[in-house]
């Protein structure tokens, strides 16, 4: 059986079909998991973010001209609140800079090459991060990419350059 | 290979990644790649961290995660619902002691509590309620 569209099933969330929208949060959740899990790692918070993602997105319904996918409307979304949670996390770590500094430098070398590129992402600067996490890890192009953050293409090529660089220079021992 | 230009080339090997490459930059990279060992070994570990990043597994919220929002929305919805059921009642309750401190005052003012009283419909006199009728009269047949 065709399975409807997404314009198909936010016509009918409009109409008050729940399991509709159901269907929309069902087929777009790794989309929006994918982002936000890349920019905030697998915590509980992420699941909060994701849940606000489509609450808003749940709100907007009837505001939703179709003018972009639903995908990158949602994604836009989930970046938006990531970069809100990074900014939220990153003001209440000043005050514990010092203790986590400690803690990290110990632990950087017991890391493996994989949770070590986790740990050095999680550490790039928020808008570095976005732009990576969406063309590295979900795959967008970077034309669409700057689309979704709606920055500038050259803006999005500095970015991700200045990501891997410090990629790179963090992991440069473990890479050799 | 100079320190100053070593960005450059990064760069130039970073682009590369990401969008097409004029054929000026394109020749110029090769060159590069053939010529400088290092750039070489960065092109392989840009490549390795990227290559790491693709394969990170697609990720998901967990088991019924779309159950969770859709209580979570039933959840708002009753909310609403209470609040809006609360809104009004205090309204109510503010009209039933608008009724109660009627019934006080005509009580203490006619001395009687009987429903004529608190509309003080048994305070009309015939004369009032004639002249209402002679008015009406006056405007339906002028």
């Amino acid at each position: 059986m065709e399975q409807p569209t997404d314009e198909v099933l936010i016509g009918k969330s409009n109409a008050g079909d729940t399991a509709a929208f159901k269907m929309l949060v069902i087929r777009h959740e790794g989309k929006v998991a994918g982002v936000i899990k890349s920019m905030l790692g697998d915590v509980s918070e992420a699941e909060d973010v994701g849940q606000e993602v489509f609450i808003r997105f749940y709100d907007a319904l009837g505001k939703f001209r179709g003018e972009s996918q639903v995908s990158t409307y949602l994604v836009r979304i989930a970046i938006n609140l990531s970069l809100n949670e990074l900014k939220r996390r990153k003001r209440a770590a000043s005050r514990y800079t010092s203790i986590e500094a400690a803690a990290g430098k110990g632990s950087e070398n017991m890391m493996d090459l994989k949770e070590q590129l986790n740990y050095e992402f999680g550490r790039l600067d928020p808008e570095f991060q976005a732009v990576a996490s969406l063309r590295l890890i979900d795959g967008y192009s970077t034309v669409e990419t700057a689309e979704i953050l709606e920055i500038p293409l050259g803006t999005v090529l500095s970015r991700l350059a200045r990501a891997q660089q410090k990629l790179r220079m963090a992991l440069s021992k473990k890479l050799k | 290979m100079k320190n100053e230009h070593f960005s450059a080339y990064e760069e130039l090997l970073l682009k590369s990644f990401d969008v097409a490459l004029s054929a000026r930059e394109q020749e110029r990279l090769s060159l590069l790649m053939q010529n400088e060992p290092t750039l070489r070994r960065q092109s392989d570990q840009y490549l390795k961290i990227r290559d790491m990043m693709l394969r990170i597994e697609p990720d998901t919220f967990g088991p019924f995660f779309a159950e969770r929002i859709m209580n979570q929305l039933k959840q708002r919805v009753n909310e609403i619902d209470y609040l809006i059921f609360f809104f009004f009642k205090k309204y109510q309750v503010l009209a039933l002691g608008v009724l109660v401190a009627l019934l006080i005052t005509n009580l203490l003012l006619t001395d009687q509590l009987t429903l004529k009283s608190l509309f003080g419909v048994d305070q009309q006199t015939t004369e009032d309620i004639l002249s209402i009728d002679l008015y009406k009269n006056l405007i339906e047949h002028p």
